[in-house]
């Protein structure tokens, strides 16, 4: 009994993400104390918030047991799609609702190809990819949407308190309703029970199909709302926005423990690893390292988060034996 | 006289908490047909595994043309001639016949694969077995029976000179299992030692020497074919003491009303099964493995499509296209394979016991966890399930613990009907007992269980009355008067 508790500890990956982060946080103060400064942790939050949206949504696919390639390209959907209505005086709010349904009608439309079609979710939205692509570029004819208007931009993304922009509380209300979906409503149970034995959870009851489906339309607002925040930080709305933003979007999930095989994760530790990964980024570019090496120290960690999966694995597969055994 | 092709001498074989094979000895003769007899669970597999050195773990000794051999892996034994022809043809679709006839032994030359050789060698078996399809193409463009003939031509590859075929008909035609049986006559002829594992009587008495009987782990007999009859060789087959936990302990409770009804029912797996269940009934499914009993139970739970047929609850015709339809109706199924069709391994006791029934612990969209677990505790003291902890991971519970948790899920939905496919398989000896007065239990609280089961004991011992499948269709239905083992294989076998 007692080494089952023992284990739940280990089980939980963002109690230790976050002494992670406190320590990363710790060795660039150490040797840049700039680091610490107030302006400067907001900014670590505020370069997270884009990724953070994208990894929050994207958490829900990969808990299913699914993945979502087509992220980035339904982020300049939303982009030159909602910027091309606003600089046509549609209604500020009408703009945003509008952004946000069209995020969760792309991200449904891969759940129902994953769903009814059947096809793998990697090959699914690896097309969708492309598609929304050349959505976004048709739109505009390749060129960027100007001149977004000021009030949506302060909306958006303008300072509220102390120099912290209103996107960023976007980000952890966002993260707030997801962890309350994730943990405290039946659908979000059925989205770690499909992700962990889809059969087993259809043979109890359940329309996995549907729940599947939910799972990407939410992955496509927060697709959506990293698209709005973009377009409001920048004041134009590029067609080419948001290429390749899903890698990162899966890193900050798998860092935070999410597991890709489905069934395992969550919205604090997703958030946490957005931020981890926010902290060491700025914390390079503080310290003046080449954006070369950057690349690298990116991909080091995610490689490391992986491993540290697989030893607390195998910690857990030893614990419960000698819980067993004793 | 030579000595035997193969001699089994006191072979016992033990997992744990099992014991597979007891004190075996036979022995085989060369350039013989022997038919290995026996139920589901006789010992059968094992014995076939200990010769061709899937385990090599076991006390006792095989011999192989009168030496003493101890094969520690399946290449072993192919080298030393002993090969296998697969019940579940495994095969690799994308490669050539020739490939799949020489994988893991090709020829080469320079350390790439010798074509021209593995492609002449293949066609010189082929011609043998009076195969008519080249060596060059793709499996998977081939029919079942041609793809068993690549299983013996593997086994021809390797010289072996002994060959096991394990349930080789199960999928093929009539003419597919006419070409079969010539081969092994051929072979025979030609001095290979071929031994034979089939559920199918008739076949055994066409192609067979001798027969092996073996049952609950044991060795019964050895027999001539030419001196015994049909009935004599089911008898041997069965007679075993029936468990002295397989029986009711409280007094049959079957009532009037009817729960279910299953009129006509046609899928791709079974056709025009009709039968109907009782409140208060235990109706067992009895059958050999592969007879449907698993596709029909699925069907109607709504697992699986069918074609035509109706399907009554309480005297009202529904229709059940999804297993959340057979839950609104008041079904459950407890299914064949608990591992990776019954519970979420990364969830706890209390969540996967929550999972059917997640609606009623859920008010203004929000689940409420403690009502959830009061659920789990609730039915924990019910089941008697350990360790008493919600939280528990059910895949770190015992196998009988862990399908407690799947019966406990469908017991917080309220099902009326409860449909408990093998339900006892895998488990040990006290959570058997314990699930069969669960069983009890919840049919004289008016419940009515349909049970499909493959240990006769426990079909004759807990049912009421038992339905009897053979090859999709239902062969028989016996009331509990009626009986017997013997009764249940005859039709089982389709006798």
């Amino acid at each position: 009994m007692k080494s089952i508790h023992v284990s739940r500890l280990f089980r939980n990956r963002s109690s230790s993400l976050v002494v992670v982060l406190l320590i990363l946080v710790m060795v660039f103060s150490i040797i840049n104390p700039i680091y610490l400064s107030l302006y400067n942790l907001v900014d670590i939050i505020e370069q997270a918030t884009i990724n953070g949206l994208l990894a929050i949504g994207i958490t829900f696919a990969i808990i299913t047991g699914g993945i979502d390639l087509s992220i980035g390209s339904t982020m300049a959907v939303v982009i030159v799609s909602t910027g091309l209505m606003l600089v046509n005086g549609v209604n500020l709010w009408l703009c945003l609702l509008a952004g946000i349904a069209m995020g969760f009608a792309m991200g449904a439309i891969n759940g129902f190809m994953v769903t009814k079609m059947m096809l793998q979710p990697f090959i699914a939205t690896l097309g969708t990819m492309s598609i929304f692509r050349g959505v976004a570029y048709i739109m505009t004819g390749g060129w960027p949407v100007l001149k977004i208007p000021k009030a949506f931009r302060t909306l958006v993304d303008g300072d509220i308190l102390a120099n912290i922009p209103s996107s960023v509380f976007l980000l952890f209300a966002f993260a707030l309703i997801c962890h309350v979906i994730l943990r405290h409503t039946r659908q979000g149970t059925y989205f770690l029970a499909a992700g962990g034995n889809e059969e087993a959870t259809r043979l109890s009851g359940v329309n996995t199909d549907r729940s599947r489906l939910y799972a990407y339309g939410l992955c496509g607002v927060g697709a959506a709302l990293a698209g709005l925040v973009m377009l409001a930080r920048l004041g134009t709305g590029e067609p080419t926005a948001g290429l390749g933003y899903e890698t990162n979007a899966i890193a900050a999930a798998a860092i935070g423990g999410t597991s890709m095989a489905g069934g395992r994760g969550s919205m604090v530790g997703t958030v946490l690893g957005a931020l981890t990964l926010s902290a060491l980024k700025v914390g390079l570019v503080v310290l003046g390292v080449d954006s070369f090496w950057q690349y690298i120290a990116m991909g080091a960690i995610i490689v490391v988060a992986a491993y540290f999966e697989v030893i607390q694995a195998k910690l857990e597969r030893r614990m419960s034996r000698l819980g067993r055994k004793g | 006289m030579a000595s035997p092709a193969i001699a089994f001498e006191n072979v016992t074989k033990t997992f744990p908490g099992v014991k597979a094979l007891e004190d075996v000895s036979f022995t085989v003769n060369q350039g013989e047909v022997h038919a290995l007899l026996g139920e589901n669970g006789a010992g059968k597999s094992t014995l076939l595994n200990i010769l061709h050195g899937v385990y090599a773990q076991y006390q006792g000794s095989v011999a192989i043309g009168g030496r003493k051999v101890a094969f520690q892996s399946p290449s072993q034994a192919i080298g030393a001639g002993v090969a296998k022809v697969h019940q579940e043809i495994n095969l690799v679709p994308e490669l050539t016949v020739a490939q799949n006839i020489a994988m893991g032994y090709e020829p080469r030359r320079h350390g790439l694969i010798n074509f021209e050789k593995l492609n002449g060698d293949a066609r010189e078996i082929l011609a043998k077995l009076g195969c008519h399809f080249a060596p060059t193409v793709q499996v998977k463009t081939l029919s079942t029976g041609e793809m068993q003939m690549i299983g013996i031509a593997k086994a021809l590859y390797h010289n072996a000179s002994i060959i096991s075929f394990d349930e080789p008909t199960t999928a093929l035609t009539n003419n597919e299992t006419e070409h079969l049986f010539r081969i092994i006559s051929e072979l025979k002829q030609k001095g290979f030692t071929i031994i034979y594992v089939s559920h199918k009587l008739d076949e055994i008495f066409r192609i067979a020497d001798r027969a092996t009987v073996l049952r609950d782990g044991r060795y019964i007999g050895t027999y001539q074919l030419a001196d015994i009859n049909k009935e004599q060789l089911i008898r041997s087959m069965v007679g075993r003491d029936v468990s002295s936990y397989a029986v009711r302990l409280a007094p049959p409770c079957v009532r009037e009303e009817e729960l279910l009804r299953v009129e006509a029912l046609c899928a791709s797996a079974f056709s025009d099964i009709s039968f109907s269940l009782r409140r208060g009934e235990i109706l067992g499914f009895a059958g050999l493995v592969g007879s449907g009993r698993t596709d029909v139970m699925r069907a109607i739970f709504g697992a699986d499509p069918v074609h035509s047929g109706k399907i009554y609850l309480h005297g009202k015709p529904v229709h059940i296209k999804r297993p959340e339809q057979a839950l609104q109706q008041g079904i459950g199924l407890l299914p064949e394979n608990r591992k990776t069709q019954g519970f979420v391994r990364l969830m706890s006791n209390a969540d996967n016991m929550g999972l059917a029934s997640l609606k009623q612990f859920t008010r203004w969209l929000m689940v409420n966890h403690a009502k959830k677990r009061a659920n789990c505790l609730h039915y924990m003291d019910e089941i008697g399930l350990t360790p008493r902890d919600p939280d528990y991971l059910v895949s770190d519970l015992s196998g009988g613990n862990q399908q407690k948790v799947v019966l406990a899920k469908w017991l917080s939905t309220g099902a009326d009907i409860l449909i408990f496919d093998e339900p006892t398989k895998g488990i040990d000896v006290g959570a058997k007992a314990e699930i069969y007065r669960l069983m009890e239990a919840l049919v004289a609280q008016g419940k009515g269980i349909i049970m499909v089961s493959s240990e006769l004991p426990e079909v004759i011992g807990m049912s009421d009355r038992v339905v009897v499948m053979h090859e999709g269709r239902i062969a028989a239905v016996l009331s509990k008067q009626e009986l017997s083992e013997e009764r249940i294989l005859n039709y089982a076998m389709g006798e």
